[in-house]
């Protein structure tokens, strides 16, 4: 269940459309911030599309809307 | 009780904070700062039955007790001393009832601090429509916090929460929670218990806030820090796992009650917003649409401004001759119409750009589309060292600098947000199309090319486009000067879109606008002032010797009254200080390819850009500034005395373009900097790059061209 950094189930690594349960997080300092925005393990987390210039991803998170940058969405491990 | 009740408004960002805000206290509100930072405190009026007034902050809003910003830090900063100046009697905290379970951590961290403390449940309406029940009652008994629904928008509820407030006040003790949410590790205790004894007044929570954060507290001393960082060590207390620990528990316990307060309608359907952002954010569709939106910004600006423009310059025009009318002749009357009144108009000339630029952006800004442009664009901007929300920034700066550098206050990275202040003047202002326009002749013929395509059309779009690439080639070297401990977050929460609320649109417009005039307009009026004196006046004698020599000369050439005036005016502004000035500065400015008259003109520029045509009117002793073309022939007929050959060629006029690209000519930008960056190092150093490479890129034209 645990995955370590690198692993395939980073959500940067997804593709547009995918659905998953936040499983941990990769970089610590990134995930508090993400914990206090209400981003958790257990959170619903969909994948909705990539950002302009390849940059960053526009997420769902339950029923929260979030646009992340590229390095922020690598810290979230899925299930 | 001598000090007046102060309530804290708190919550996460778009929870309709402001909204709620502008609810209770309307324009009862002024807007101060935080000490030592940049960030804006609102404080408002608010009365309260036959009681007396309570002040109500409206803090920065923040997820947590964690910062990441500046603006964040405020929060804490204020809330873990209750010795702050800033420390409230009580806190409302408002959340999106909508959103509750993301919302409630920050909640249960405040109910810590042992303040009274209410629940606003915001978005009453919203969750009405969506269907949503809630359970106060539950929430109430199971979080310990009185609990009020409302609608910051609408003003439902608004009432309740007022009575409620009354309450509290009699007895605010009843209000306060008595255990806490959080139960602390025996570490954590510890280090808490150390820090609490050193901050007096402050509980075991607060000593645990101070334990994380002594770092950067700004109430603790050097001594302090260093006992702190010592206590840390010995228990083996590591910020960041506490931290997460932290926030972990308390999401653990009020999520279970959360669920069963709430009952939702289950729909797997996409929102409005949802299917809006599919073309919106859209990876090729929405720049597009952005660059649209911009285009349609600048329309209003230009199509809606230009009235109402000519209206405040008349007006200044039409008083500045009544007072000359009423009062007698004499250095006073001068000064008040020549010196203030002008100075003023300068100022005030400004407000139909600036209102309008305001309204667009905080229309879009309250319908939620400013943080998707954010979102958009932040892979762009951060490779220049700026934010995604820089993008603003830039694109208004081509209006003019001053909007544009306050609108940076939305940039939570302080190094991002200096970045932006310091290249935004790069971007083409209106305020150097005249001057664009009077010198673009000099340097490209009016011919056509390829058909349709005007040469002097195109290159005044090379000009914008040179600003364009010198405010991201700056943005780039300051990215690898300046260094910041502050890591840099998009993170962004895109909120659902919504019609925009008149009443908080038109108080943002209201009180920037407000902002502009007193600020800015103070350090304009008082440099206008000085210019006056340095045209009006020279070293004794030598200005009345110079009028009497150009009535003897115009007496001679048999001028007419208005070339007579005219011919005056010339020759006492080359015997007045600002001539003598122009005079020294010559030697700076002739490898660049100009003259003392032209020094005048960059001087009196600096006070603003547009200065420059009128300056040159009164120079070549043409009679009115207003037309651009007349001036222009004047200048082409100007021969260098000693060479006969044109003073304004292709090398001099393209070296003065360069120079009105680049330069910092514009005071009221300056004093803008120097506010927004609380300090005069950063307007010195802007002031000082941008006049350096305007001076060496001239420098460069006029010397590879003549």
């Amino acid at each position: 269940m645990v995955a370590t950094v690198g692993q395939q189930n980073e959500l940067n690594q997804a593709k547009p459309g995918l659905k998953g349960e936040v499983s941990h997080f990769s970089n610590e300092r990134i995930g508090s911030k993400l914990m206090a925005m209400g981003v958790l393990p257990g959170s619903q987390i969909e994948y909705i599309r990539k950002a302009p210039f390849g940059g960053g991803c526009y997420v769902k998170v339950d029923n929260v809307l979030l646009g992340l940058r590229k390095a922020e969405a690598a810290s979230i491990v899925l299930k | 009780m001598t000090k007046t009740f102060t309530i804290a408004l708190l919550g996460n960002p778009n929870c309709g904070k402001s909204s709620l805000f502008n609810q209770l206290t309307g324009l009862r509100q002024k807007v101060g700062n935080f000490p030592g930072v940049t960030v804006d405190k609102k404080v408002g009026k608010l009365a309260l039955g036959n009681r007396q007034e309570v002040s109500i902050i409206d803090f920065p809003g923040t997820y947590s007790f964690y910062p990441t910003s500046i603006d964040e830090r405020i929060v804490v900063q204020s809330l873990s001393n209750p010795n702050d100046e800033n420390y409230p009697d009580a806190v409302v905290y408002v959340a999106d009832v909508t959103k509750l379970e993301k919302h409630l951590l920050l909640l249960t961290q405040l109910r810590d601090l042992g303040l009274p403390l209410i629940l606003a449940l915001n978005m009453a309406d919203v969750a009405g429509q969506q269907g949503l029940e809630v359970s106060t009652e539950l929430l109430r008994k199971q979080l310990g916090v009185p609990v009020v629904m409302l609608s910051g928008r609408t003003g439902a509820g608004v009432d309740d929460l007022k009575r409620l407030l009354e309450e509290m006040i009699e007895q605010p003790g009843a209000y306060a929670a008595t255990a806490p949410f959080f139960s602390m590790s025996g570490q954590e205790k510890a280090v808490a218990d150390a820090a609490k004894a050193i901050v007096p007044g402050a509980n075991t929570y607060q000593g645990l806030l101070i334990a994380h954060h002594y770092e950067w507290l700004p109430f603790l001393s050097e001594a302090q820090r260093a006992l702190l960082k010592d206590t840390s060590e010995e228990h083996g207390f590591v910020s960041l796992s506490s931290q997460v620990g932290e926030t972990m528990q308390r999401f653990d316990r009020f999520t279970p009650t959360v669920r069963s307060a709430l009952k939702s309608k289950e729909s797997n359907e996409k929102g409005i917003t949802e299917r809006l952002d599919t073309i919106l954010t859209h990876r090729f569709f929405g720049p597009l649409i952005f660059f649209g939106l911009m285009l349609l910004v600048f329309q209003a600006i230009f199509a809606w401004a230009g009235t109402p423009m000519e209206w405040i310059e008349t007006f200044f025009t039409f008083v500045g001759d009544q007072v000359r009318e009423i009062l007698p002749a004499g250095w006073f009357t001068d000064l008040l119409t020549d010196g203030i009144i002008a100075g003023l108009g300068g100022v005030l000339v400004f407000i139909p750009q600036i209102t309008i630029l305001f309204l667009l952006i905080a229309i879009l800004e309250e319908v939620g589309y400013m943080a998707r442009a954010a979102f958009m664009f932040d892979q762009v901007m951060q490779s220049f060292g700026l934010n995604g929300r820089s993008i603003v920034a830039l694109v208004s700066g081509g209006a003019c600098a001053i909007p544009a550098i306050m609108s940076t206050r939305t940039i939570g990275n302080w190094k991002e947000r200096l970045i932006t202040i310091l290249v935004t003047p790069f971007i083409s202002c209106s305020a150097r199309i005249p001057v664009y326009t009077v010198l673009v002749g000099f340097v490209v013929p009016p011919r056509t090319v390829l058909g349709i395509f005007n040469m002097q059309g195109l290159a005044f779009m090379g000009l914008y486009l040179l600003g364009i690439v010198s405010a991201l080639g700056a943005a780039y070297i300051f990215k690898l000067i300046l260094k910041t401990r502050e890591q840099s977050f998009l993170m962004l929460e895109l909120p659902e879109y919504r019609v925009p609320v008149a009443r908080n649109v038109g108080l943002t417009v209201w009180e920037k606008v407000q902002s502009f005039v007193v600020e800015a307009g103070k350090i304009i009026l008082g440099v206008s002032i000085i210019l006056w004196f340095l045209a009006s006046y020279g070293p004794p004698g030598e200005m009345a010797a110079a009028e009497a020599e150009a009535l003897s000369a115009a007496q001679q050439l048999q001028l007419d009254e208005t070339e007579t005036d005219n011919l005056i005016a010339s020759r006492k502004i080359e015997a007045s200080f600002a001539g003598h000035i122009g005079k020294a500065v010559e030697p700076v400015i002739r490898p660049l390819g100009y003259d003392w008259k032209i020094g005048i003109a960059l001087i009196t520029s600096f006070a603003a850009r547009e200065v420059f045509v009128g300056t040159m009117a009164t120079i070549y002793s043409i009679g009115s500034a207003d037309d651009e073309f007349t001036v222009r022939e004047r200048m082409a007929q100007e021969r260098n005395p000693l060479t006969g050959e044109p003073v304004y060629n292709l090398a001099t006029a393209l070296s003065l373009l360069l120079f009105y690209v680049f330069a910092m000519q514009c005071m009221s930008t300056v004093a803008v900097v120097k506010r927004e960056t609380k300090s005069w190092k950063w307007p010195a150093i802007q002031f000082a790059f941008m006049t350096g490479l305007a001076y060496l890129s001239g420098l460069l034209a006029y010397q590879l061209l003549s």
